[in-house]
């Protein structure tokens, strides 16, 4: 396999130097003509291996949409990243594929996946154009056979003829080409320039009202939100790509006595439901030991890696098991100072006043790019 | 939660216009549809969804001998697999009777069978682009009309949730033209079953949900509140001929099958809400507009029996109600179709979905499989076909088909055939 990482390391240097030096002044908005490195506002500049190779953008999103490169042609990686559901899923707490089998987790939002360190809530990737081979063959997720096969599906589909070669220097499809392509267009997916960023970047003074500023207070102070959810002085990706232990991955696995769900059997009409009267029409739930089953240290058990919250208020259900619907949970999971745990705490209660807690929730709000929410559709 | 395509309905219409014959049959298709069963039928086919660890694990359409004279009474006379798994679910005959079309929710494949010799089914066409060409997803109700096939299928292909629409195709299988499920007036896009009363030109039809959630596990689904949110709520009433809805009614739950009375007087038509227990009845008010009312509860709703299948006689005194989840078939006296009433229940096993009435009211047939993910896990998921002949007072059992004992798989969608149908057909 050719390396991804292309460029000598001195390349990136200076161009991420040259990035910064254009994105000071430009907008996304007005992000045209030569400004090939310019990122949104509240962004950090894309490092070499992070910016995607122009000619290779569209191909990779003609990949990224294609439902035959499921084994039955039903799934694309859309179809569990969909565009109009925050590139996640707002329609279930954990991911559905092939023949509706069950995830373990909820699927990420892809939004400046670019930027990760690692990939997947345990980490256990570091490249997207490797990454992307974990759907393609997992069973459980788009469940093609080999690697081959789909290479060759690929070849076999006319209206990719000369896509390949057309951008890949006359390299056809192959394992590097597919996942080269698909990481072009997924470091495409940037999102910034929120009212958030127009008021703290921009200096735009009107772009939050007073209660979102006072969100702001308590995601940076009280509700030390922003010890794992990094915001700097230039940009903020809203997290330290580092891993933690919340209790949610413990709950789950150890569990908490008898559960019982509240089922909305019609809009506001619920009732309560034993798990274990359920038993009878529940699969097995897989078991989930978090960043543990990458590096078998006893600390990681249950640990996730701390996700960005741009676009956050899109991409519902929250975790990385979709466990937490709406905003107002988290902030009431965090108030609480998470779930109970046999490890070290990361978290400790918040004692965060009615308001503060509204406020922070208002601050979340504030994130969201406005072309990415002219996307969304609220489901009906 | 299936919709065999047999609202008796259908036949009513026909009995009541055509020369006064004894017909049999299943319990009607679509009112359209033409060369009825006469007396007893021959053949049953369950459209039986292959299975992981049973058999060829594939797809397939099972014919059973159900005449009683035959030496292979009870028996499977003959299975034809398609190929893989697609999450095979109902069936639909053209308006002749000759071809069965039956699909697959999850890989949209539409298998179009030829009956003429029903003795042996033999798939002539297989369409594979009805997602392409639609943008639908999920295949479900194939409901005949003159030349034509209408297809309700339940999701679409950008967002697998539960915005689809209508396909119309021709009996040749060509699309001839796609209507969505309005958004608008209440409308909330869902889809799931279709019934026509060709006399009043009216259609409904019913909402469910999408690809995401009819294709998880259940168990899972029911534990998550943002998945419990993604089920219609909807029945529209349609101006049939314009295709242009004229009323959305507000029937909350999942409402799915659709049972029109059959009887040329009546103006009203019945369905039961999956999550909900009821059962809602969709009746012209005084003044002429269609209303929807709940006229009952089915078994305990806060132990969620989950109504599936439901099946109305010919004279629309009684409707039989499948739950799923208790196992269990029920009996309502529909006299008063304003207050219907359990008279009779029976434990059929640990899950039962479809079930098949003739149009004599007195054979009914009941198979076993919602979804491949629904149904019960382990011990519990029992899959049969069991006949019983109805008297009026209890169900007795004739004959029963274990289909993983025969290797075959889940059984779903049941459809009659019988051997003079052939002859009628003239080939
Ligand atoms: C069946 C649903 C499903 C499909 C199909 C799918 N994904 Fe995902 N994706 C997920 C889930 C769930 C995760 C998280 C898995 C984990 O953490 O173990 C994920 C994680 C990712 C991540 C990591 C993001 C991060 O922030 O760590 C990327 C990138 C990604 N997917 C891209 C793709 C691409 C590219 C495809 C198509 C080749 C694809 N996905 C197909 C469900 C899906
Ligand atoms: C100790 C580090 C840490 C702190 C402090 C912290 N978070 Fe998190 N946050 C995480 C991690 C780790 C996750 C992922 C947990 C999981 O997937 O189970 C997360 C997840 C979230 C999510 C869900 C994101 C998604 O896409 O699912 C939101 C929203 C969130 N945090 C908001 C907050 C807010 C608001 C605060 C302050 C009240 C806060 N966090 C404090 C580490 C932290």
């Amino acid at each position: 396999m050719r390396r991804k990482r292309r460029l000598p390391l001195a390349v990136p240097i200076c161009t991420s130097v040259l990035t910064i030096l254009l994105v000071g002044h430009i907008w996304p908005n007005s992000a045209s003509g030569g400004a090939d490195d310019a990122v949104p506002l509240g962004l950090p500049p894309l490092e070499a291996h992070q910016r995607p190779v122009k000619a290779q953008v569209e191909l990779g999103r003609k990949l990224f949409f294609d439902r035959r490169l499921a084994f039955n042609n039903t799934n694309s990686c859309a179809m569990c990243h969909i565009e109009s559901q925050g590139l996640t899923s707002n329609q279930s707490a954990r991911a559905i594929g092939m023949e509706g089998r069950s995830l373990s987790r909820n699927a990420p939002a892809l939004y400046n996946v670019a930027y990760q360190d690692t990939l997947f809530h345990d980490g256990r990737e570091s490249d997207l154009a490797q990454q992307a081979w974990a759907p393609l063959l997992s069973p459980l997720e788009m469940a093609n056979p080999s690697i081959g096969h789909v290479v060759d599906k690929i070849r076999s589909f006319e209206d990719y003829r000369g896509l390949f070669e057309a951008v890949f220097d006359g390299h056809g499809p192959s394992m590097q080409t597919i996942g080269d392509a698909l990481a072009s267009y997924q470091r495409t997916l940037l999102s910034g320039n929120s009212r958030f960023d127009k008021w703290y970047y921009g200096k735009q003074d009107d772009a939050l009202n007073a209660d979102e500023k006072a969100g702001f207070e308590v995601f940076m102070g009280k509700g030390q939100c922003a010890t794992c959810h990094t915001v700097g002085e230039k940009s903020a990706l809203f997290t330290d790509h580092k891993f933690y232990v919340t209790g949610i991955g413990y709950y789950n696995a150890i569990g908490a006595g008898s559960r019982v769900a509240k089922v909305e059997l019609a809009p506001g009409y619920f009732i309560d439901m034993k798990y274990e009267d359920m038993k009878s029409f529940s699969a097995p739930r897989i078991n989930d030991i978090g960043r543990f089953a990458v590096t078998l240290d006893a600390k990681d058990r249950w640990a996730y890696k701390t996700p960005s919250l741009r676009n956050i208020e899109l991409t519902y259900p929250y975790m990385h098991d979709g466990s937490l619907s709406t905003l107002e949970d988290v902030v009431a999971f965090y108030d609480k100072g998470g779930l109970e745990h046999d490890g070290e705490r990361a978290l400790q209660p918040l004692h965060l006043a009615e308001k503060e807690k509204a406020d922070l929730v208002a601050f979340l709000r504030t994130l969201t790019t406005a072309e990415d929410q002219a996307k969304h559709e609220g489901y009906r | 939660m299936k919709k065999l395509l047999k609202s008796t309905v259908c036949m009513l219409a026909m009995v009541a216009a055509g020369p006064a014959v004894t017909l049999a049959d299943e319990t009607c298709n679509s009112p359209f549809t033409s060369a009825l069963i006469k007396g007893q039928e021959d053949f049953l086919h369950v459209w039986t969804l292959g299975e992981v660890g049973v058999g060829d694990e594939s797809d397939k359409l099972v014919t059973i001998d159900v005449q009683p004279n035959s030496p292979t009474y009870g028996k499977v006379v003959h299975s034809v697999s398609v190929g893989g798994r697609g999450e095979a679910h109902h069936t639909g005959f053209t308006d002749d009777r000759r071809f069965l079309w039956a699909g697959r929710l999850d890989d949209n494949k539409i298998f179009v069978f030829d009956l003429i010799d029903p003795s042996k089914p033999k798939v002539v066409k297989t369409i594979t682009d009805f997602v392409d060409k639609t943008g639908f997803v999920g295949p479900h109700t194939f409901y005949a009309t003159p030349g034509r096939m209408m297809i309700q299928a339940l999701s679409n292909k950008d967002t697998h949730d539960g915005q689809t629409g209508i396909a119309v195709y021709n009996n040749s299988g060509e699309l001839v033209s796609v209507h969505k499920m309005p958004l608008e007036n209440g409308g909330d896009g869902y889809g799931y079953d279709i019934g026509i009363n060709p006399a009043m030109n009216v259609m409904l039809t019913s909402s469910f949900t999408g690809w995401t959630n009819y294709m998880m596990d259940m168990g899972q689904m029911v534990k998550d509140p943002d998945a419990m949110k993604k089920f219609g709520k909807s029945m529209i009433m349609w101006d049939y001929k314009s295709m242009k809805p004229i009323k959305t009614m507000e029937v909350p739950g999942a409402p799915l099958e659709i049972r029109w009375s059959l009887k040329p007087e009546d103006n009203w038509a019945i369905t039961a809400t999956a999550l909900t227990s009821k059962l809602w009845l969709v009746k012209q008010d005084e003044k002429g507009e269609w209303q929807a009312k709940d006229v009952g509860t089915i078994g305990d709703p806060s132990k969620i029996p989950l109504p599936v299948d439901i099946s109305i006689s010919a004279d629309a005194k009684g409707l039989w109600v499948n739950t799923f989840l208790d196992g269990t078939t029920r009996y309502y006296d529909l006299t008063n179709p304003e207050a219907p009433k359990e008279v009779y229940s029976k434990k059929m096993g640990s899950q039962v979905n479809m079930v098949s009435l003739s149009f004599d009211g007195k054979r009914v047939y009941f198979t076993t499989s919602l979804l491949a993910n629904w149904d019960k896990k382990g011990e519990d998921n029992e899959q049969w076909l069991k006949a019983y002949d109805w008297d009026g007072k209890q169900l007795v059992e004739k004959f029963s088909v274990d289909f993983h004992a025969e290797k075959l798989g889940r059984a779903h969608h049941m459809k009659f055939s019988a051997k003079t149908k052939a002859a009628a057909l003239g080939e």
